[in-house]
């Protein structure tokens, strides 16, 4: 009976793992929007890496104190080797509805990670798919495609990295 | 007695800056009262009711996502604030206002304040703040009210 449950209990959590969703053990839905330079970038292509999908704009101003952290945390941990993931990416998705806000940031910080915007602030599809009640907000997901944590920042954040570390 | 005096000073200066500190996490600095706050489902359903005196309805934030707004720009910057300086000044006193952001929570956003200000300056009677304390996806988007094309 415990060997059954325990059985019952592993392919529970491998269907929750399967399931598209915005929980922890979800595979987040996808995002396909395209980068400063119009190129098409999917979140699905970063599969591999662990991956923190940044969602943030201009106009926010935490967001915006945060991008200096999160180039040190990407300096850190780009090259990384983690349990579930090689290298660290970060996929960031601004809120913005000006491309010009939204390039002269980038340009100017040299933000040299991944930018995507639809330019449709609060309209954008993926705040609804996402669910996103303010910003910043933020999913870490590791090399299979799994979220691991939600809307972590600061030290917390960069801990929860290196607790991933492959050792 | 001075030991007394030095507890009584320490006491007041104390409770003086709570009140302080509390004041202004009321808000009450702020450029409008409780009552010029509109809720955002009535001005959802004065724009369903065509029949209904439509208020002029001025975007200070990022989008004019709200139906039949006008896009000023954000406020925080001197140009579209006087952007909007422009175009109130072609308008009676008496003309029913309002404006809105929706970017970030009230005690941050950076717009509202310089709009509801000139609002104030230029002497306007009727002029309200749409009550978006969240912000616009969350307090206008998500509870279906009419959008902008």
């Amino acid at each position: 009976m415990a060997v059954a449950l325990s059985l019952f209990g592993s392919n529970l959590s491998i269907l929750s793992a399967q399931s598209i969703g915005l929980e922890i053990g979800n595979r987040p839905p996808e995002i396909k929007l395209p980068s400063i330079k119009g190129d098409t970038v999917t979140l699905s292509s970063l599969k591999g890496k662990l991956v923190l999908i940044d969602f943030w704009g201009t106009w926010c101003s935490p967001c915006v104190e945060e991008q200096s952290e999160l180039a040190k945390l990407y300096r850190k941990y780009k090259q990384a080797t983690f349990i579930n993931g090689k290298g660290f990416e970060i996929y960031g998705v601004s809120l913005d509805a000006k491309k010009s806000n939204w390039e002269n940031y980038v340009v100017t910080n040299k933000i040299n990670w991944i930018q995507v915007s639809d330019l449709k602030f609060w309209r954008s599809p993926v705040a609804k798919t996402y669910n996103i009640q303010g910003l910043p907000f933020n999913i870490l997901i590791d090399g299979n495609g799994i979220i691991l944590a939600k809307n972590i920042h600061g030290i917390d954040l960069d801990k929860e990295i290196a607790r991933l570390l492959h050792k | 007695m001075k030991t007394k005096i030095f507890i009584f000073v320490f006491f007041t200066i104390a409770a003086s800056l709570f009140v302080i500190n509390d004041v202004s996490a009321q808000g009450q600095n702020d450029p409008w009262t409780p009552q010029q706050l509109l809720a955002p489902a009535d001005l959802a359903k004065v724009l369903n009711n065509p029949k209904s005196p439509q208020p002029i309805v001025y975007c200070i934030g990022m989008d004019a996502v709200i139906k039949g707004s006008i896009n000023v720009g954000p406020a925080m910057k001197a140009e579209n604030l006087n952007n909007l300086k422009q175009k109130l000044n072609k308008l009676p006193k008496n003309s029913q206002i309002v404006v809105y952001c929706g970017c970030c929570p009230f005690s941050r956003c950076p717009n509202i304040r310089p709009a509801m200000k000139l609002l104030q300056d230029m002497q306007f009677t009727n002029y309200k703040l749409l009550n978006l304390p969240q912000n616009v996806k969350v307090d206008w988007i998500d509870k279906g009210y009419p959008m902008s094309e």
